[in-house]
């Protein structure tokens, strides 16, 4: 980690740490435009750009610390959305997003290009903060050519606000002929965005998780019932073992599969797939955990658990479920067969820890 | 309250050249041996595999070569445990004796002690077991009775019963956790010591105990008046229940914690070929996050340790979480699959199925049970 990513770091815990209680605030007003410009000011959202480009020079493994303290915090704005779409820019050979910015994994339409530029016809479903960003980036195939296409949502014929279940933007944006901003891309570069976008909320659940954690834990140590702490209770303390187990599965998962998607690329889905579907059973014991132990408390809408618990259960399922990563980690090992299936998940690894 | 480190670790260069020559060993040595036999293989005790393995250079690796050992490194180590584990090969006559027992005299024992039985255990020629369970002394460790007497002449004279000690009806050495001073009941944990000794000593009994499958690998091992000299002592006196804790987490994250299945998953690969069913895509895909995973986690706590750190919590976590997993893995298998995979047929993946949905159970048992490592982890969570 270099020293200015280590000072973006401690910048970062600062400014999420006093921002606790935003995702409350969002709520109530919305979007988050004070604590977005800070956001912006400290470079967040060119963590992944290089410095040559201007941006911070960060990898992936700095990315994954930027968005577990956004988890841990339930930063109600789409911070990994924003790094994700500038990192895209600059391999694709657009300029910044010039504002704030997110990305969409679930894009269909088709593309005019004349002297003019680049007209886009079609729909942005399930967009985080749709109705709210600036610019939204996607990828599409036309005639067997990869593109990424950037839209800036003014120019949305209609945005239809959805949400998940923490309140967050997941919008769909209908165009007709909206002027866009293109770049061609690779077919495993563009097939790699829904992998990541996957891997965003992957690295945000640990983060979540290990808050609700922390919380749970302070809750069973000040909770008193038949004359002692409940976190004295060996059936309570066997539960929170498991509960801090799972997320630390859960947390090296994410962390193994940041780390591989920078050293490896697109040999990383093998990771990002392990790394989605580990956490997600994790998030199962964990959330459960919480609120039994939490008991009516943490049922309240008062209570804070919520914010965190209502984003895993959401974070789950957003950019595919566990049938969908299931199925395709399933049949990436089937197909390769018994006698390659330990070669394959040694020959990763000994390639990322390789010296560069 | 911590939080638990599970840092991707960098495996240094050459380590898939040492890969690739440890599985052509392996691939000439198994080559035909059906699944049923690759399960569970750090419990397969074969004393002629363990030479051929010590002719490479590959059990005491790590050891100085002073002892007969081969200074390699310790991620080396653990590249050649988890290709041993991979590949199902039958290690179980040295496993104890690598990993804790050899480790155990480099740290405390004598320089006596270690000319005389390291060399022979890195031929892998002497194993030796581990003498902790007695009849009332399971998870409650320091309430073992076994106690040993100092004589006028300086030896010590033995009295007690261990129990389900792996494999010490084909040792030839134990380390035994005794009491040499009264138990007291404020300082449960003083007054124990480490012993090393023969197993032909005279006084010193071992009586093989049937499993529930037929097979005998555990033991009650039953010590009458066994005299033994002073230098059987194994480093300081009543320091046995430091010395025989001090390393659990070499024991308890590694890779054998989560492997033991893993024979029954490649065998399931092998039915299923490589376009199965959408029910069948989805298990397979599951397991393979589970064991991508667990993997790591090992893997991370072996390159902790490397680096001089003590993980305890962090392999308490390796094992439960891996115990779990292999342990779950042969029931979940058999919820799946047509009938040409149930339990009655003569195949290759019904009988390693058979056999490892009554071998998994013990999973969770031997090297602390699932209840006393998540005491463990909730110690760590700071709750205890």
């Amino acid at each position: 980690m270099s020293e200015q990513i280590e000072m973006l770091s401690d910048a970062v815990e600062r400014l999420f740490g006093d921002a606790d209680g935003s995702a409350a605030r969002a709520e109530q007003e919305g979007w988050q435009g004070a604590l977005w410009e800070q956001l912006e000011d400290l470079g967040i959202p060119l963590v992944l750009v290089t410095e040559s480009a201007d941006g911070v020079g960060g990898d992936w493994d700095d990315a994954y610390a930027v968005l577990h303290a956004a988890g841990r915090h339930a930063i109600p704005l789409p911070v990994g959305e924003a790094m994700l779409a500038a990192r895209m820019a600059e391999r694709a050979g657009l300029p910044l997003p010039g504002g704030s910015a997110s990305i969409a994994t679930d894009c269909a339409g088709t593309l005019a290009i004349d002297e003019g530029g680049a007209r886009f016809g079609g729909t942005l479903r399930r967009v985080p903060w749709g109705r709210d960003v600036t610019t939204v980036t996607a990828v599409l195939e036309v005639d067997g050519t990869h593109h990424v296409i950037r839209l800036r949502t003014d120019a949305a014929e209609s945005t239809a606000h959805a949400a998940n279940l923490a309140g967050e933007p997941r919008d769909t944006l209908v165009f007709r002929d909206a002027r866009v901003e293109t770049a061609t891309c690779s077919a495993p570069e563009a097939a790699m965005l829904a992998d990541i976008a996957s891997l965003l909320r992957t690295a945000q659940a640990v983060g979540a998780m290990e808050a609700s954690l922390h919380r749970t834990i302070a809750y069973a140590t000040e909770r008193k019932q038949f004359g002692r702490p409940i976190g004295k209770f060996q059936a309570v303390q066997q539960q929170l073992a498991l509960f801090g187990s799972e997320t630390a599965a859960a947390a090296c998962a994410a962390r193994t599969a940041c780390h591989a998607l920078g050293t490896i690329g697109t040999d990383a889905a093998f990771a990002i797939c392990s790394a989605k579907l580990r956490a997600n059973r994790a998030i199962g014991v964990a959330t459960g955990a919480a609120h039994q132990v939490h008991a009516a408390i943490g049922f309240t809408h008062e209570y804070p658990l919520r914010h965190h618990t209502q984003r895993l259960w959401s974070w789950r399922s957003e950019h595919g479920n566990d049938q969908v990563w299931s199925e395709r980690l399933g049949a990436m090992v089937a197909e390769r067969g018994a006698e390659h299936f330990w070669s394959d998940l040694t020959a990763r690894d000994d390639r990322a820890g390789a010296p560069q | 309250m911590q939080t638990f480190h599970f840092d991707p670790v960098a495996l240094p260069a050459g380590i898939p050249e040492f890969r690739a020559e440890v599985r052509r060993f392996l691939a000439a040595e198994l080559e035909g041996v059906p699944a049923s036999r690759r399960i569970n293989s750090w419990a397969t005790y074969d004393a002629a595999f363990s030479r051929r393995l010590a002719e490479r250079g590959w059990v005491g690796m790590v050891w100085p070569a002073a002892y007969g050992g081969h200074e390699r490194s310790n991620i080396e180590r653990y590249v050649l445990l988890e290709e041993l584990l991979a590949a199902g090969a039958p290690v179980g006559a040295h496993w104890i004796t690598d990993r804790q027992s050899g480790p155990a005299l480099l740290k405390y024992g004598s320089e006596a002690q270690r000319r005389k039985y390291l060399p022979g255990m890195a031929r892998g020629e002497t194993y030796c077991c581990i003498g902790m369970s007695e009849p009332n002394a399971g998870s409650d460790l320091a309430s073992v009775r076994t106690r040993a007497e100092r004589l006028d002449d300086g030896r010590w004279k033995i009295n007690g019963q261990k129990i389900w000690t792996t494999h010490a009806h084909k040792c030839h050495l134990i380390i035994a956790l005794v009491r040499t001073s009264p138990p007291d009941e404020n300082r449960r944990q003083a007054g124990l010591s480490q012993f090393l000794i023969e197993l032909d000593t005279p006084g010193v009994t071992v009586r093989p105990i049937v499993d529930l499958v037929g097979d005998t690998h555990f033991n009650e091992v039953y010590f009458e008046d066994a005299v033994v000299d002073a230098d059987c002592l194994l480093g300081t006196e009543g320091e046995g229940w430091k010395q025989a804790t001090a390393e659990l987490s070499l024991e308890r994250s590694g890779p054998e914690r989560y492997m033991s299945s893993l024979a029954l998953y490649f065998e399931l690969l092998r039915v299923i070929g490589p376009e199965p069913p959408q029910a069948i895509r989805q298990i397979v895909g599951r397991i393979a996050s589970e064991i991508w995973t667990l993997r790591q986690m090992s893997l991370s706590v072996a390159g902790q340790i490397a680096e001089g750190k003590d993980p305890a919590i962090e392999a308490a976590i390796v094992k439960d979480l891996g115990n779990g997993f292999e342990q779950a893995l042969p029931a979940l298998l058999q919820s799946i699959g047509e009938t040409g995979m149930s339990l009655e047929n003569d195949t290759e993946f019904a009988r390693t199925l058979g056999l490892l949905l009554q071998t998994a159970p013990s999973f969770s048992l031997r090297g602390g049970t699932r209840e006393i490592l998540r005491g463990i982890v909730a110690r760590g969570l700071g709750l205890r």
